[in-house]
């Protein structure tokens, strides 16, 4: 190593990626209705009879190709929550997402089973939200075929906390 | 099963990945002395007789400590193997078709790839001379280095 004060060189750049996702049968069907009905769409194993929430093509468990579809929410209640202050890059945009924000596990109604939807819940303060508590899928005007076709959840004031059965 | 082949679609999108290049204290000089002086530096291993570049901290045959090591070599050389690409894709540093070439500079062992244009792709062969031409804004990156042109 040389003593000499030495410039070190730092590249910072920005990957920008195109990408495809192809939904197939399932996926899409899932985000079609959320998109042209504004409806949530679980499926559900014709063995099991488990539901699966987002569908799944196979169940994890029977490895059966999957069943019917059924309309579950759009509402249901909190099963667990973080709330965000880190603001990590969005892997879509390389931008910082804006912190503090809340992700919810949402069992929705109508769900028989454990499968919850992951989603942002339009609420940051700690004090305000508890496990069990109510909320509602809110749906943006503009929809293109997203998970984010629903903008987030919001929480159902006076909403008492009770099982989604 | 009530879902069909018509429910499936293709959604279009694109991933931005920020990051950041720390090129170290042997990639640093390199990437200055391009900037600042347009000059191509290598590395002598004393004890194996061979001109390494791209730049490294240790000889790849003895694992002798090269990080001193530089020698400045000839900013012509040989086209030692290329490919054309004829794809496109944002990445790329030309619109396709274009050549990346390994180069064997004047005074080096091993060879450096680099883009090799001002000629038509299919004019290019192993064994062409090329020289660097360095690029009018320089900011420390190996794209300093514009392209290499037929000497």
């Amino acid at each position: 190593m040389n003593d000499v004060k030495q410039e070190l060189i730092v590249l910072r750049q920005i990957l920008s990626i195109p990408q495809k996702f192809s939904t197939g049968p399932v996926m899409g069907r899932f985000l079609k209705e959320l998109r042209d009905n504004r409806r949530i769409m679980a499926n559900r194993c014709p063995r099991c009879r488990r539901f699966h929430l987002p569908p799944r093509e196979v169940c994890a468990i029977c490895r059966a190709p999957s069943g019917e579809f059924v309309e579950v929410g759009p509402e249901g209640v909190i099963q667990s929550y973080d709330i965000v202050y880190y603001a990590s890059p969005d892997p879509l945009t390389g931008e910082a997402r804006q912190a503090p924000y809340t992700t919810v596990n949402v069992l929705l109604d109508g769900v028989q089973g454990k499968d919850t939807l992951w989603h942002l819940l339009n609420e940051t303060d700690p004090t305000r939200i508890r496990r069990g508590l109510r909320v509602r899928a809110i749906f943006n005007e503009q929809r293109t075929g997203s998970i984010h076709d629903i903008k987030y959840f919001d929480i159902i004031e006076g909403g008492t906390k009770g099982a989604a059965q | 099963m009530s879902n069909t082949h018509e429910d499936a679609f293709v959604v279009e999108g694109k991933l931005a990945l920020p990051y950041q290049y720390f090129a170290g204290t042997v990639g640093s000089r390199f990437l200055t002395a391009l900037r600042d002086e347009c000059k191509i530096l290598g590395q002598r291993c004393e004890k194996c007789g061979k001109v390494f570049i791209p730049p490294r901290a240790t000889c790849e045959r003895c694992f002798s400590d090269l990080s001193g090591a530089w020698v400045e070599l000839g900013t012509s050389g040989m086209v030692a193997n290329f490919t054309v690409i004829h794809y496109e894709e944002p990445h790329h540093p030309r619109k396709a078709p274009f050549v990346i070439a390994l180069i064997k500079l004047d005074g080096a062992d091993t060879p450096l790839a680099h883009v090799v244009a001002g000629v038509d792709p299919s004019s290019v062969a192993v064994g062409m001379l090329v020289k660097a031409v360095f690029a009018e804004n320089r900011i420390g990156s190996i794209m300093d280095i514009n392209h290499f042109e037929p000497a």
